[in-house]
Order: C-alpha cells, then structure tokens, then sequence
C-alpha cells in the first residue's frame, strides 16, 4: 500500500496547513465560494490559451491563467465595500457563473482543450507527483512567510474591517494582495487535488475550529489537527475500500464535521444543565 | 494420512498453479474481453475501466495502480484513446514490465491501420487524436488481429500455455468468421446508408458493414452540439433520410432523441464495449446485439 499512498499522504500532510490558515480568513470574511470563483477564473485564462493554440505547459499560459486570477482579486477587493447592499458572496457567485460560461463560449469556438481543463478542476490527489508536492510545498511556505510577516494588517482586514478602516490601513490593497495570493494557492492547488477537495480543505477544518475555539490560534490548532485527520484518514478509506480518493477525503470531512457539531451540542446541552 | 498428503499437495498444486498465472491488466472492457477469450482461465485479468464508463476519462482509483504495479501484461488501445488518463497511472505504477517495447506490453493498435489519420494536427480541429481514430475493435476482422495479438504476447510470456492461446484464438477466430456471415448479411440491404452517431466512434464498424456513419452531433470531437449544429444536422438527416441515431451511455440521449424526433429517425443505444449494453457480454455477443438492434432501426 505505501508505494502507492505515500505521495498522496505526503501531500495530505504538508500541504493543507495554509489552506486551513486561509480558510479561517474566507469564513470570517462569509466568502465562502471565492476558492471555486478563482479556480474557474484560472480555467478561463487556461481556455484563452487554447484558443490562442499555445502550449499548455508554457510560462505563457501560466501567465495568462495568473493575470486572470489578478482581474478576479482586483474585482472582488473593488466590490468588497465598507457597507454595500450587496453581499461579496453574490458578486462572487456572478464571477464564478459568468466565468464558467465564458469558458463555454471560449472552447466551443477553440475546439479541443476539453479534456486539458477538466482536468485543471478536477486534479486527482491519488496521482500526485513528488515534483508537484515539492513545488507546491515550496510555494507555499513562501506564501506562508509573506502571511506571516504581515499577520498583523492581514488579520485585521479580515477580522476587524471597521477596526482596519479606523487605523488608516489601506483596506482595498491588502484585499488586493490577500485575493492575488490566495487565487495562486487555490489554482495550484486544485491542478493536484480537484475542487471539491480544495473547498473541504479551506471550509471545514474552518467550521471546526471555530466551533470549537474562541482565539484564533486554538482555531488554526485545531483546524490543523482536523485537516490532517481527514485528509490521512480518507486516504486510507479510499485504499482499503478501493474508493476514488479526493472524493473520499471529503466525505471524511463531512463525517468529521458532524462528530464535531455533535460534541459542541452535546457540551453545550451539558453546560446549559 | 495419505488422505492429508493429498488434499496439502492439491492446496499446493492449487497455489503453484494461481501463482503461475499471468496477471493481466486491459485498460478498456473491449480488450479486457479479448484476453479473456484468448487466456481463459490460465490468465487473471483486471479490466480498469467500466463498459458504461466515457474511454476517454476514466476515474482512477487506489486499486488501479496496484494492479498495474503487479501486472505481467498490460493491454491498452495504443492510440491516444486513454491518453487522458493512463499515463499518470502508469508513472505511479512505475513497473518495468509493462513499459512500451517491453513483451508485457500489448498495444492493441500495433500493425493496425488507423483510420482518419489526420494530416496536421492542430486544436482548431477539435479533440482529434494524432494517431488517428482509437475506436478500432467494434470491427470483427480487427478484434480478430487483436486477440492474435494478445495470444502471441501471452504464448511468448507463458511458454508451457502457448498450445493453448493457440487454441483459443483458432476457436475465436473460427467463431468471427462465421459470424462474419451472418451479420454481412443483415447489414447488406442497408448498404451506403447514412447512420447518425454522437461521437465518430464507428468508422470502423461503418466499413466494415458499408454503412456511412458520417453525421455526427458533436460539431467537433468532445465538443456539445450548439443548437445551429444541430439545426444543420436535422437538415442533412432529412436530405439523406437517416433512420438510425447511434448514441453511447455516457453520451446525452436526449439530444439524440430531439434531432430523431424532428426527423422520425430512431435512436439506436449503442456500445463499444462488451458489457455495455444489455446482452453483450462477450465480444461476438456485442456485435450480434448491435448488429440485430440498427437492422431493426434501419428497416
């Protein structure tokens, strides 16, 4: 079984730990959906690319599927106003469908390429490289770094917007820059492990943490100690029942998640008692 | 005593004889149900994809890679058709065995002449696949150079059993050709008839039997039919009084069933793969069933 699950383990185990530090930023924000709005932008630039007949693998595409991960950041820290009637989630939604069926209309026109971009989504954790889990890894401890240094401006953004405001920070930028990296992360992320395992990855460690926790070192602890569970756990479910494996993770997500709802409700119950 | 001796040497005899047997891997039903013809029970075969599943994207779980990880003989198309997803199987497996040019591996495609190769490949063409078009084995004299194929490649791997993929393959091959027969004769009062079909997934049984299956309602390979496609294909079904709609289970049937109810064609369920439809388990079978199901639609 270990030569064919260690790479998959390896990446379940040094992978996630930003994905979950990120997701606690995307559900304090309430912009749930954002990782699949950016991943379908990133696809849209990978279409361009094919109806420009380049080559898939070429710096030039990456660039393009990057610039529109950018245009996704600038329109969604342009629309994440102080105080709007409408909700972040709904212009996220809008981008997300408007992108998808750009998509559409882009290949239907390119011919071809269909197959290049179900993959782009649907990325399979089973068949990780090592090439792929260093360069990600990589990736991320440098994303990581810049989080860390600016902990302070980040945190305070997605945590105590009118908090940032009262501060003079330069709100609209560092929404910039937390979009940008965060669409870099998402898009390679989801080229090794697909989209539904990239939203479990960001949600519910989350979900879990903060049920959980007050502070948001115990989140970001707990939420650790949940995504690697899930991910190791579902890797072994996917072996020994011969399961598709990204499919499996979540669904062990899931089955945490309500473990965890249930002992907040049962505690909660027994305090209120 | 002499009663345990013989039931420890049976159980030994049992388990010399499984670990003497090939273990093969086909990575698409049709090839997985030649090898069977041709190996029989001297052969333990795993067929990777499902007979309803798209060839064309297979989802890869755990136990792929650790059949191809312990398989003597892989069968694959050799055509691009599981380009999408066996490579990256293959690269985890990492067995020698089976790597191209080595006696473990059979490429179905080998010595085959491929139809629709195209002159220049270029993506303004839609999915085409370089080689040419992989959808070989749904005609007979095709499946018949394969299955000759496969029974050279297991001869030459299990030597003490070459006399009897010898044997299978002369029954097999036996079998085809009288079948050849029959089903030329079903299909020939329906010769240069155009057909519909979904996917260009016939040229192959389309020769074979003289038959056009020509109009497809992908405008591109791997493309959805747009509505002014579709509007284009009504036209030319009615011009060339197409009766039959050819579709696969992993195609959308209600698009087949649209343009057939505008043009009072039938929609034909169609299959590939044995074990893809009703009745077809085992490659003569599948030919019979859709030989039977387009004389009925075309009639």
């Amino acid at each position: 079984m270990w030569e064919v699950m260690f790479w998959p383990i390896v990446a379940c185990i040094l992978l996630p730990w930003l994905l979950v530090y990120l997701g606690l930023h995307v559900v304090q924000r309430g912009i749930i959906f954002i990782d699949i709005a950016m991943a379908q932008m990133a696809s849209l630039g990978i279409c361009l690319a094919v109806l420009l007949h380049l080559d898939l693998e070429s710096w030039t595409t990456f660039g393009i599927a990057l610039a529109f991960t950018l245009v996704g950041a600038a329109i969604f820290s342009v629309t994440g106003k102080r105080a709007s009637q409408i909700p972040q989630e709904a212009v996220i939604g809008i981008s997300y469908v408007v992108a998808a069926a750009a998509a559409v209309l882009l290949l239907s026109r390119a011919a071809e390429g269909d197959e290049e971009i179900k993959n782009m989504l649907i990325g399979n954790i089973l068949l990780v490289t090592p090439r792929e889990v260093w360069e990600r890894f990589a990736l991320f401890a440098a994303v990581g770094v810049f989080h860390f240094v600016f902990r302070k401006n980040f945190l305070l953004v997605s945590f105590d917007r009118d908090g940032a405001y009262q501060k003079g920070l330069q709100v609209r930028w560092w929404d910039f820059l937390f979009y940008a990296v965060f669409g870099l992360v998402v898009t390679s992320f989801v080229r090794i492990a697909g989209v539904l395992l990239v939203f479990s990855y960001l949600i519910v460690p989350a979900v879990c943490g903060i049920n959980l926790a007050q502070r948001i070192g115990g989140r970001l602890l707990i939420g650790w100690i949940i995504a690697l569970l899930g991910g190791v756990a579902g890797l072994f479910v996917s072996y020994w029942c011969d399961l598709p494996s990204g499919a499996a993770i979540v669904c062990t997500f899931g089955a945490l998640l309500i473990a965890v709802s249930a002992y907040t409700l049962i505690c909660g119950r027994l305090r209120a008692n | 005593m002499k009663r345990i001796l013989l039931i420890l040497s049976t159980i030994l005899a049992c388990v010399f004889s499984a670990q003497a047997k090939l273990n093969v891997v086909a990575t698409l039903p049709d090839f997985g149900s030649l090898a069977r013809e041709i190996g029989g029970d001297k052969i333990d075969i795993v067929v990777l994809a499902k007979a309803t599943e798209d060839p064309h994207f297979v989802d890869a779980r755990p136990s792929f890679v650790v059949s191809l990880r312990n398989a003597d003989v892989l069968i694959d198309g050799g055509a691009e058709l599981e380009i999408g997803w066996l490579p990256p199987l293959l690269q985890n497996a990492r067995n020698p065995k089976i790597e191209i040019g080595k006696p473990g591996r059979v490429q179905a495609s080998q010595g085959i002449r491929l139809m629709n190769v195209p002159t220049s490949v270029t993506r303004a063409a839609g999915d085409v696949h370089a080689l040419g078009n992989p959808h070989f084995t749904v005609d007979p004299i095709i499946a018949k150079a394969i299955a000759q194929h496969i029974a050279q490649s297991l001869a030459a791997l299990d030597p003490p059993n070459a006399a009897f993929y010898d044997g299978t393959y002369k029954k097999f091959e036996a079998t085809i050709n009288a079948k050849l027969q029959e089903w030329g004769a079903a299909m020939l009062p329906f010769k240069n008839q155009h057909v519909v079909a979904y996917h260009d997934s016939w040229p192959y049984f389309g020769h074979r039997f003289g038959l056009n299956i020509d109009i497809f309602l992908e405008p591109k390979p791997g493309i959805p039919p747009s509505p002014s496609h579709l509007t284009e294909v009504i036209a030319q079904m009615k011009a060339q009084h197409v009766k039959a709609v050819i579709v696969e289970p992993y195609h959308d049937k209600r698009i087949a069933e649209k343009v057939a109810s505008a043009t009072g064609a039938k929609v034909v369920e169609f299959s590939q793969f044995p074990g893809g439809i009703p009745g077809s388990d085992g490659y003569a079978k599948l030919i019979d069933t859709l030989i039977s199901r387009l004389a009925a639609a075309l009639k």
